[in-house]
């Protein structure tokens, strides 16, 4: 608890002491890492492999980017809601997606994600097709407030919600529910058979997890004034799988760290080589062969470690 | 009025009949006994008790209330708790942790998402007591997954055990264990049901464990009931010894 207290202070002085192009690239790590945690909930903990997370983001990108354009709203509420929409979406997917399990779950959850896709393209007035939506505000209030519209101010939302997302979901893991949600991981059949409804815990975990994936969504349509079917493509499902997976499954913060892990080293090779996404494909396999338990599950372990001598 | 009554339960798997038209009374307070030779049907009738899997036609009651078609969580939510034939446990907790999984199914806030400092409480106050009871309160803090075979057996007794059940279901509880270690297994289970307060159904192979753990016995062969009745009868009973030595033309 210290040690997070520690970087949330430091994070919060980066708009200080960073240039605008760093500042950027920050909270859309911080954005992404509040994704990738969302997805921990359903793998890391429950272990229901999505392939289709990016449906999360993709609907409270859109959902944010209509409000934005199409209403007066202001910008808080609006993530909320967007949020909430995708966590409502989410449960009617997850009530069609539980009624499989093992890669069955996956392939459904890759097949909804790509539906959504398909639909992005075609429903012109909603998503505005290939071309997306654009230019979309950061809209003012409530009280007038204009804070959040700068870029360290959005900055500091981003921080918030990627902060009392991360305090909600370790309360989550630790709770009677959670308990539950470990039990489904280690054993299902036998977490039913001792009288949970497993299928409702399945399908309420990964309602969460769209909720404050679809928050993440909802940050980024307004950080980066513009949403495109890009943010539904399975490639995108893939790469936040591979953060989760790099950073360290069942950790909450391996993902936060494998997201900005990600970036930063996909923004390196990006200037170096076309073809980065082969080196980060390298790197990942080199992660599952060797550190399966990822670069937080190395960091606790190299700290336990040197504590014992 | 028995707590739990059977009636006519057949299963078919496309055309072999697992379970042929078995009915069966167990009283409150009996310890009943299912023997029978391999594949007489035993662990298709407590799939069948248990929910996880419907009958092709009979019914299940418990305690007067149907429970045919209800799923293995509502079954289990009334108050029937099992064993499995196969060791099912949560092998990266610890044994503590298992049981005490276990009893928070009996919790009304059982689902709590967030605090639940109570709820586990309690639920750890139960799972000690039947740690306790089953002799494994000095291994609670082991993973489940590393305990001795023999453990790991006692260990999901104590995980139903937990729970507090009105019918305990007990499927093969020395399944795979030395003859030391069923011997201390049939010792910590004959105390354990030695006031009577326990209704329990029990599949067994071992005759040893069947005759000192059993009030009653009903004898299955080829899906169907061929003898029921205190353990001296059965002993005696022809068809019984026909079933098991030469089988039953």
């Amino acid at each position: 608890m210290r040690i997070l207290a520690v970087v949330v202070c430091v994070l919060a002085l980066a708009p200080a002491g960073l240039p605008p192009y760093a500042m950027t690239l920050l909270t859309e790590a911080l954005i992404l890492g509040l994704f990738a945690m969302s997805l921990d909930l359903m793998v890391g903990y429950t272990r229901l492999l999505s392939f289709g997370h990016a449906a999360a983001y993709g609907l409270g990108a859109y959902a944010a980017g209509n409000l934005l354009l199409h209403t007066s709203i202001p910008l808080v509420f609006t993530i909320l809601l967007a949020a909430l929409c995708s966590g409502v979406v989410a449960i009617g997917v997850a009530w069609v997606c539980t009624l499989a399990s093992g890669v069955s779950f996956s392939m459904l959850t890759l097949a909804f994600a790509q539906l959504l896709y398909a639909v992005a393209f075609k429903w012109t007035a909603v998503t505005g097709a290939s071309d997306g939506l654009a230019g979309i505000p950061r809209s003012p209030g409530p009280f007038g407030i204009t804070f959040f519209e700068g870029r360290a101010g959005f900055y500091y939302l981003v921080l918030a919600c990627l902060v009392a997302a991360f305090i909600f979901c370790r309360s989550l893991v630790r709770s009677p529910f959670g308990a539950v949600l470990r039990g489904i991981r280690e054993n299902e059949a036998k977490t039913l058979s001792l009288g949970y409804n497993t299928r409702r815990y399945k399908i309420a975990v990964v309602a969460i997890s769209f909720t404050l994936g679809g928050l993440a969504g909802a940050l980024y349509a307004p950080f980066a004034g513009f949403t495109n079917t890009e943010l539904l493509f399975w490639l995108f499902s893939g790469q936040v799988l591979i953060m989760v997976i790099v950073g360290g499954t069942g950790t909450l913060i391996g993902p936060i760290i494998g997201a900005a892990f990600f970036m930063l080293v996909s923004n390196l090779l990006s200037s170096w080589t076309d073809s980065w996404a082969l080196f980060f494909g390298a790197i990942f396999i080199l992660f599952v062969l060797f550190a399966p338990q990822g670069i937080w599950g190395l960091a606790t372990r190299w700290r336990s470690l040197s504590s014992t001598g | 009025m028995a707590l739990l009554e059977l009636d006519g339960l057949t299963r078919r798997f496309g055309g072999i009949v697992a379970v042929d038209g078995v009915t069966m009374r167990v009283a409150a307070g009996e310890v009943r006994a299912v023997i029978g030779p391999n594949g007489a049907g035993k662990s298709t009738l407590f799939n069948l008790i248990t929910g996880v899997t419907t009958p092709t036609s009979g019914t299940v009651r418990f305690d007067e209330h149907a429970l045919t078609g209800l799923s293995a969580y509502s079954v289990c939510q009334r108050g029937v708790s099992r064993t499995f034939q196969i060791t099912a446990l949560f092998p990266e907790m610890t044994a503590r942790e298992n049981v005490r999984l276990s009893a928070q199914a009996r919790h009304a806030r059982r689902w709590l998402p967030l605090g639940g400092r109570n709820v586990f409480a309690d639920a750890e106050t139960r799972a000690d007591a039947a740690l306790e009871r089953l002799g494994l309160i000095h291994v609670a803090h082991r993973p489940a997954g590393l305990l001795s075979h023999g453990d790991q057996r006692l260990l999901e007794v104590a995980m139903a055990l937990a729970q507090r059940p009105r019918l305990l279901l007990l499927d093969e509880p020395t399944q795979g264990l030395s003859v030391e270690e069923t011997e201390q297994a049939v010792e910590t289970l004959s105390a354990l049901l030695a006031d009577g307060s326990m209704t329990v159904l029990l599949v067994e192979h071992d005759m040893e464990v069947v005759f000192r753990l059993a009030h009653m016995i009903t004898v299955l062969h080829r899906g169907a009931v061929i003898a029921d009745g205190a353990p001296d009868e059965v002993r005696a009973n022809e068809d019984v010894q026909r079933a098991y030595l030469g089988g039953l033309a």
